[in-house]
C-alpha cells in the first residue's frame, strides 16, 4: 500500500526520474521512427509494384512475344488470373514544348505502349492519373488555389483512353516529373510553373523512337507529334521521372512491332514484287498479369509457366504460324514483381534487420540508465529503507517500491516515446521539407529566447551563485547554436536527406509500424524493470540498523 | 543476550550476557556511557537486529522472536512495538499526516486500508492534535523544528497502538526545555498504560522512569 505513495513521491519530487523517462522515451522513439520508415519504404516498394506492373510480368524485350493476344486469352482462362494486358516498351526521345523559342528541351523517356482498358484492370493506372476533378474527401484538404479544383472531367477521361477529344487524335500521358514545369509543393501537390502556363495537357510533344530490325540493326528513326492529354503520378520517382504512355498500336507501329507481311525475296508475284508467303504477327514486349483476389503472386507465376509452355507448344505445331514464340529462359522471363525487384528489396530488408538489431542495443542503454539512476536513488534513500523496515515493512515490500518505480518509468517512457514517434513519423514529410527550407521564424524565436535566457541569467546570477550562471549559459548557448544552425541551413539552401532520385519515392513513408511500436514498448518496460532489479535487491538487503546509523 | 560485531577480522563484543525483564506497563530507563551498547540492545528488542547465534533471545509475551516467521516479525515491528529515534527519522517526501499514517499503510492490505481510512486518518489527526501539531498536517518535516519532528515521530510510533515504546535517546538532540516537553508526552502515554523502554545517558532524564538499569561492560546492572 505504501509502495504506490512512495513511488509517486520519489518520482515527482526530483528531476532524475524525469530524465530517466525522457531517456527511455527517446530510445523508444528512435527505434520506432527508424524501423517505421524502413518498413514503410518496403511496403511502398511492394505496393508500387502492383500499381505499376500488376503481380507477374512475362517479358521478352526488344523483339517481343508474337501471338500475344492468344497468350492473353489463355491466361485469362486461369482462375488464378484476374486480368492480363500487353505492353510494348522501349526508349525514346521527347521534344518538350519549352522553353519558348527554337531550342526545345529534349528528355529521354521510357515509352510504354498500352491498351488503356485492360491496362487499367491490371495496374493502378486509373488512380495514378493526376489531372482530374477532386473527389469529395480530397476537397477538404486541397488548397483553395489548387488547379485541380477547376479541372474538367474530360481531361481525366482523355487520360484514361489516351485520346485527345479536342483534336480527335491519339494522345500521350507523361510521368508527372518529366516536365520541369511541374513544381512539387510542400503538401505534395503539383503546380505547373508560371501560373499554369506550363500545364502540360495543353501542349504537344514530339516523340522519336529508334526501331530495331529483327536482325538487331537500327532502322530509320520514327517521329510523331502527340498532344499531351494527362499526366500520371505514381509516387515512384524513377517512374514518374521517365515513363510516358501512348496507345499500343501506335507504339507497335513506331517500333515496327506491328503486324506485317513476310516475303520471299527469291520469288516474285504477278506484279513483279517479292512474294508474300505469310503474316508477321504483332508483338508485345511484356504481358502484365494481375492475380485474382487472394492469390499470391508466386502461385500465379507457377500457373503462368505452364500456360506459356502450352501456348508455345500449340504454336510450334501450327504450320500457319511462321513466327514462333521463344522458349522460356532465352531472354523470356516470367517473374513476380518481387523477383523483378529482388536486387532492390533484399538489401533493404537486410538493412532493416540490421537496424533492428543495432537499435536493440539501445535497450541496454535504457536498462543501464535506469540501473544507474535507481542505484543512486537507493543509495540516497537508504535511511528511508531503514525507517520502513523498523516500522514493519518486509524485504519484498521494500524491493517492490523500486521495481514498481522501474515499471512506472518504463511504462511512462514507452508511452511518451510512442507518442513522440507517432508525431515525428506522421509529420516526417513536413519536418523534412522544413529542413530543406528552414523557416525563418524558428530562427528568430530561438534567438529571441536566447536573449530572454541571457537576461534571466544576468538577473539570477547577479549574486554570483554558479548554478544559475552555468545553467543560463548552457541554455542560451544551445538556443543561439540552434538559431545559428537554422540560419546557416537557410543560407545554404537547407538539407535534403530524402533525395527522391536516390530513395525512389517522392514522399517519405509516414505510417507508424504498429508491430515494432508494440515490441519496442514491451522491450523498454522489460529492460527498465531489469535495470531496477539490482537496485531493488540492494534495497531489500539493506541492514536496517546500518541504514539508520546513516545521517 | 550476547551481541558481537565483526569489524574486519576483529570481533567486537558489545553485549556480553545482558538480561532485562520489562513488565507490562512499566517504564524502564537504560543508562550507560556512549558506546556501551544501549542502542544495540534496543535494536535487538525491536527486532531491527538479532542476537548472536546461541546468544540468547528476545521474548515478547512469552514468545521468542527467533521462533517467529518473517511475516510474524514484520507484524511484531509494525503492531507490537513503536520505535522513536534520536534523529527523528521522518520520511522527507511525505507530509506530517502521511508520516504518522505510515505504520498503518505498511501494515494493512490495500483494501483493508481503504476500508478503514476514515478511522485511521482520525486516529493520526487526533494524535497530532494532542501533540499540538493539528495545524501542520500538510507540512513536510523539513519545515518543522527538532522538537516538532520528534513529536511527529512519537505520533508515528503510537499510530498502531503498540504495547511497547522503544525510545533511543528521544531528547538527545533537543535543548532542555523541548526535551522536557517530549518527556512529558511520554509520561502522558505511560500513564495511559504504555510500556516504555528508554535509552539515555542523562541521569536526570532517567529519573522520570519507574526503574533505572545501567548497561556496563555489556551487562545490565540495576
Ligand atoms: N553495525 C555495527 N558494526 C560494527 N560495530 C557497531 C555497529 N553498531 C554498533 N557498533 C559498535 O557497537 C558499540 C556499541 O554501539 P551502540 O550504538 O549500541 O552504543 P550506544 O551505547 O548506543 O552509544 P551512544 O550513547 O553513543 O549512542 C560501539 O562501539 C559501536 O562502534
Ligand atoms: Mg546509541
Amino acid at each position: 500500500m505504501y509502495h504506490a505513495l512512495l513511488t509517486n513521491r520519489y518520482l515527482t519530487s526530483r528531476v532524475i526520474p524525469l530524465i530517466a523517462v525522457a531517456a527511455v522515451a527517446l530510445c523508444v522513439a528512435l527505434v520506432i521512427i527508424v524501423v517505421s520508415v524502413m518498413t514503410g519504404f518496403l511496403n511502398m516498394v511492394r505496393d508500387s509494384g502492383r500499381t505499376l506492373m500488376g503481380d507477374v510480368v512475362i517479358s521478352y524485350p526488344v523483339t517481343g512475344i508474337p501471338h500475344y493476344e492468344r497468350l492473353i486469352e489463355q491466361i485469362e482462362e486461369l482462375p488464378e488470373a484476374e486480368a492480363a494486358t500487353p505492353v510494348v516498351d522501349s526508349w525514346g526521345l521527347l521534344k518538350m514544348p519549352y522553353p519558348d523559342g527554337a531550342n526545345k528541351d529534349t528528355e529521354t523517356v521510357q515509352i510504354w505502349g498500352i491498351e488503356p482498358d485492360s491496362f487499367a484492370k491490371v495496374t493502378g493506372y486509373t488512380d495514378t492519373l493526376y489531372w482530374r476533378p477532386p473527389a469529395e474527401q480530397q476537397l477538404k484538404t486541397m488548397a483553395d488555389d489548387d488547379p485541380r479544383r477547376q479541372m474538367d472531367e474530360q481531361v481525366f477521361l482523355d487520360g484514361l483512353t489516351l485520346h485527345d477529344s479536342r483534336s480527335d487524335r491519339a494522345g500521350i500521358v507523361l510521368g508527372i516529373h518529366i516536365s520541369i514545369g511541374n513544381d512539387r509543393q510542400s503538401d505534395g501537390s503539383i503546380r505547373p510553373a508560371r501560373n499554369g502556363y506550363w500545364w502540360m495537357p495543353q501542349w504537344e510533344v514530339t516523340l522519336t523512337t529508334l526501331p530495331i530490325a529483327t536482325g538487331g540493326g537500327l532502322l530509320e528513326p520514327e517521329s510523331r507529334i502527340f498532344p499531351v492529354v494527362n499526366e500520371f503520378f505514381s509516387g515512384v520517382f524513377l517512374i514518374d521521372d521517365k515513363r510516358a504512355m501512348i496507345p499500343l498500336e501506335i507504339a507497335q507501329r513506331m517500333l515496327h512491332l506491328n503486324e506485317g507481311e513476310i516475303v520471299d525475296e527469291e520469288q516474285l508475284d504477278d506484279d513483279g514484287l517479292p512474294k508474300v508467303i505469310g503474316v508477321d504477327p504483332a508483338k508485345a514486349t511484356m504481358v502484365l498479369v494481375r492475380a485474382a483476389e487472394g492469390v499470391e503472386p508466386d502461385e500465379l507465376r507457377e500457373q503462368l509457366v505452364g500456360v506459356y509452355d502450352a501456348f508455345r507448344a500449340q504454336l510450334l505445331e501450327d504450320n500457319n504460324a511462321l513466327v514462333k514464340p521463344p522458349p522460356q529462359g532465352m531472354g523470356l522471363s516470367i517473374k513476380t514483381w518481387e523477383q523483378q525487384q529482388a536486387d532492390f528489396i533484399e538489401p533493404i530488408e537486410k538493412e532493416r534487420e540490421l537496424m533492428r538489431t543495432l537499435f536493440s542495443l539501445v535497450y541496454l542503454v535504457c536498462a543501464g540508465l535506469v540501473l544507474a539512476i535507481f542505484w543512486a536513488i537507493v543509495y540516497e534513500k537508504t535511511r528511508d529503507i531503514g525507517i520502513l523496515r523498523s516500522i514493519g515493512a518486509s524485504r519484498f515490500g521494500i524491493s517492490w517500491i523500486f521495481l514498481r518505480y522501474g515499471l512506472v518509468i518504463g511504462i511512462a517512457g514507452a508511452l511518451v516515446g510512442v507518442g513522440l514517434a507517432y508525431l515525428v513519423v506522421r509529420n516526417i514529410n513536413t519536418i523534412h521539407s522544413a529542413m530543406g527550407d528552414p523557416p525563418m521564424w524558428l530562427a528568430i524565436i530561438m534567438l529571441g529566447l536566447a536573449l530572454v535566457a541571457i537576461a534571466l541569467t544576468i538577473y539570477h546570477g547577479r549574486r554570483g551563485a554558479l548554478m544559475p550562471i552555468t545553467l543560463g549559459l548552457l541554455v542560451s548557448m544551445t538556443l543561439i547554436g540552434t538559431g545559428a544552425v537554422i540560419l546557416v541551413l537557410k543560407d545554404r539552401g537547407g538539407v535534403v536527406i530524402w533525395d527522391p532520385s536516390v530513395y525512389y519515392f517522392t514522399t517519405i513513408p509516414n505510417e507508424m509500424d504498429t508491430g515494432t511500436a508494440i515490441f519496442t514498448m514491451i522491450g523498454a518496460v522489460i529492460f527498465s524493470l531489469i535495470g531496477a532489479f539490482l537496485p531493488a535487491a540492494k534495497a531489500a538487503d539493506t541492514d536496517p540498523v546500518r541504514a539508520l546509523h546513516y545521517e | 543476550m550476547h551481541k558481537t560485531y565483526r569489524l574486519g577480522r576483529v570481533d567486537v563484543p558489545v553485549l556480553k550476557g545482558a538480561t532485562l525483564h520489562v513488565k507490562p506497563g512499566e517504564w524502564v530507563a537504560i543508562l550507560g556511557p556512549s558506546g556501551s551498547g544501549k542502542s544495540t540492545l534496543l535494536h535487538l528488542l525491536g527486532d531491527l537486529d538479532q542476537p548472536d547465534a546461541d546468544g540468547g533471545e528476545v521474548l515478547f509475551d512469552g514468545r521468542s522472536l527467533a521462533s517467529m516467521s518473517r511475516r510474524a516479525r514484520n507484524l511484531y515491528r509494525n503492531r507490537s512495538v513503536g520505535f522513536v529515534f534520536q534523529f527523528y527519522h521522518l520520511l522527507p517526501e511525505l507530509n506530517i499526516l502521511e508520516n504518522t499514517l505510515l505504520p498503518a499503510l505498511v501494515g494493512l492490505h490495500r483494501w483493508e486500508y481503504y476500508r478503514r481510512i476514515g478511522q485511521l486518518r482520525q486516529r493520526a489527526t487526533q494524535l497530532l492534535e494532542s501533540f499540538g501539531l493539528g495545524h501542520r498536517l500538510k507540512h513536510r518535516s523539513r519545515e518543522l523544528s527538532g522538537g516538532e519532528r520528534q513529536r511527529v515521530a512519537i505520533a508515528r510510533a503510537l499510530m498502531n497502538n503498540p504495547k511497547v515504546l522503544l525510545a533511543d535517546e528521544p531528547t538527545g538532540n533537543l535543548d532542555e526545555a523541548t526535551g522536557a516537553e517530549i518527556l512529558d508526552l511520554i509520561v502522558q502515554q505511560h500513564r495511559d498504560g504504555l510500556t516504555v523502554v528508554m535509552v539515555t545517558h542523562d541521569p536526570a532524564i532517567a529519573e522520570r522512569a519507574d526503574r533505572i538499569v545501567h548497561l556496563h561492560d555489556g551487562r545490565i546492572a540495576e
